[in-house]
């Protein structure tokens, strides 16, 4: 009924879909919703509706939920720079427009048609690692996107064994369960796969076939070589939002950007604020089976409090004493946890639960009024002295 | 850290464990000093 198409984000634009539409095929709940932005309000979709479903005075809501433990899963966005012609050239696309392209449920049906004019590509390039594993953009590996390709070209191959496919890396990673073997099944298929970056693309204006040129690793030649679809492996970035969500809840990132753990190898699930657990992309890119297993370690690892009813805190915390305090509230404010609250008597209060221990408050306090069990300054002054000796 | 990578250092320092550099204080930096240290170095 709805007579206003807008472009479909889940086929990456791709395709079109209704301005009133369920976003995708196995969407939960399975709702129709209306893009407002783009809707006319011509009302068809309200009159077709005979269940009378459709409400247009639904305006956004914040709801305020009260829950023991939160576990964060907010995964990656995609890496979009304009390298090697994208964005620019019809038929270079990323990988995940590829996917999208070659889903049975996708734009095209699951046939393999490049953007420009419909046509089959037979001679396709695989790009690895843009945007990754440079100093210039980011230095991190995206991990996912070696298989990917190998997965990718491997599927084009079977389908249509006349293609050429070409997969330019810088090394492959294909660590992990049975992947190396499947990257020996790619190469035993035909695929070529090629150590080197590319140094230059250009479009053919008339064909829009794209001609590339690469320097093999260990070669002194430069190739020259036209094809007709490039697909780039890009970069995953950490999601739109993480910035922000670490902030309200009080987690550290570490310099890639994504959310950090509790500890890189031993304990790769929690984070540093009690209750709150990470899975998935947003602590690092990760394969599917990784972050399954991190999913399912974070659902037990929540279950835990949440069932015992008790949480098990260390017992290095900030301690106020109420008859020194000068009610400057300096510990309020520099408390990076906001585990430090003023009570009905103007006084301080700590949160055991929040406070991290960190001692913060303890070195800023002007009267000595905060102290952290274990670590008090008395305990540092003995400690001193101890260490350095004035001779006699 | 200079402990996991096996760094040397000399036998004159002296290392106090905190449990976060914000728990320095500029007055535990002054008794140190006053102590006769001639450097604090604080790593975190």
């Amino acid at each position: 009924m709805c007579p206003i198409y807008v472009p479909n984000y889940f086929d990456e634009n791709l395709s079109a879909r209704k301005c009133i539409d369920i976003a995708f095929a196995q969407a939960v709940p399975a709702i129709s919703n209306i893009e407002r932005d783009s809707c006319v309000e011509c009302f068809a979709c309200v009159d077709a509706c005979d269940n009378e479903s459709i409400d247009f005075s639904q305006q956004d809501e914040i709801i305020e939920l009260e829950v023991g433990t939160i576990i964060i899963a907010t995964g990656w966005d995609l890496y979009q720079g304009d390298d090697y012609g994208y964005g620019i050239y019809d038929n270079v696309i990323t990988q995940v427009q590829l996917e999208r392209i070659i889903a049975p449920n996708g734009p095209t049906l699951g046939h393999l048609k490049r953007p420009s004019d419909g046509e089959r590509p037979k001679r396709i390039l695989f790009i690895n690692c843009v945007g990754s594993r440079s100093l210039k953009t980011h230095e991190y590996c995206s991990v996912v996107c070696c298989n990917l390709s190998i997965k990718n070209s491997k599927l084009i191959k079977s389908e249509y064994p006349d293609s050429e496919i070409m997969v330019c890396y810088i090394d492959i990673r294909a660590g992990g369960k049975m992947y190396e073997e499947y990257y020996r099944r790619a190469r035993n298929q035909g695929i070529l796969f090629v150590k080197g970056m590319v140094g230059d693309i250009q479009e053919d204006p008339e064909t829009k076939n794209l001609i590339v040129k690469l320097e093999p690793v260990g070669t002194d030649t430069i190739i020259e070589k036209e094809f007709d679809m490039v697909i780039l492996s890009s970069a995953s970035l950490p999601s739109k939002g993480t910035d922000e969500i670490a902030k309200v809840m009080n987690l550290e990132k570490t310099p890639d950007g994504f959310l950090k753990e509790a500890h890189p190898r031993l304990d790769p699930i929690s984070t540093k604020t009690p209750g709150i657990y990470i899975a998935g992309s947003c602590q690092a890119q990760k394969s599917i089976d990784l972050t399954v297993s991190q999913a399912k370690g974070a659902a037990s690892e929540a279950s835990i409090p949440m069932k015992n009813e008790e949480y098990i805190i260390e017992l290095i915390r900030a301690q106020p004493n109420d008859e020194r305090c000068a009610k400057c509230y300096k510990c309020v404010e520099a408390c990076p946890y906001g585990a430090i609250s003023i009570n009905g008597k103007n006084l301080i209060e700590v949160d055991i639960i929040s406070c991290r221990g960190c001692g913060i408050c303890e070195s800023l306090c002007p009267s000595k009024a905060i102290e952290l069990a274990h670590y008090k300054d008395n305990q540092y002054d003995a400690f001193i002295d101890a260490l350095l000796p004035i001779a006699e | 850290m200079a402990g996991t990578i096996r760094a040397q250092y000399p036998t004159a320092y002296r290392i106090i464990i905190v449990p976060c550099t914000g728990r320095v204080g500029a007055d535990l930096v002054m008794r140190a000093f006053g102590r006769g240290s001639d450097g604090v170095l604080i790593v975190g």
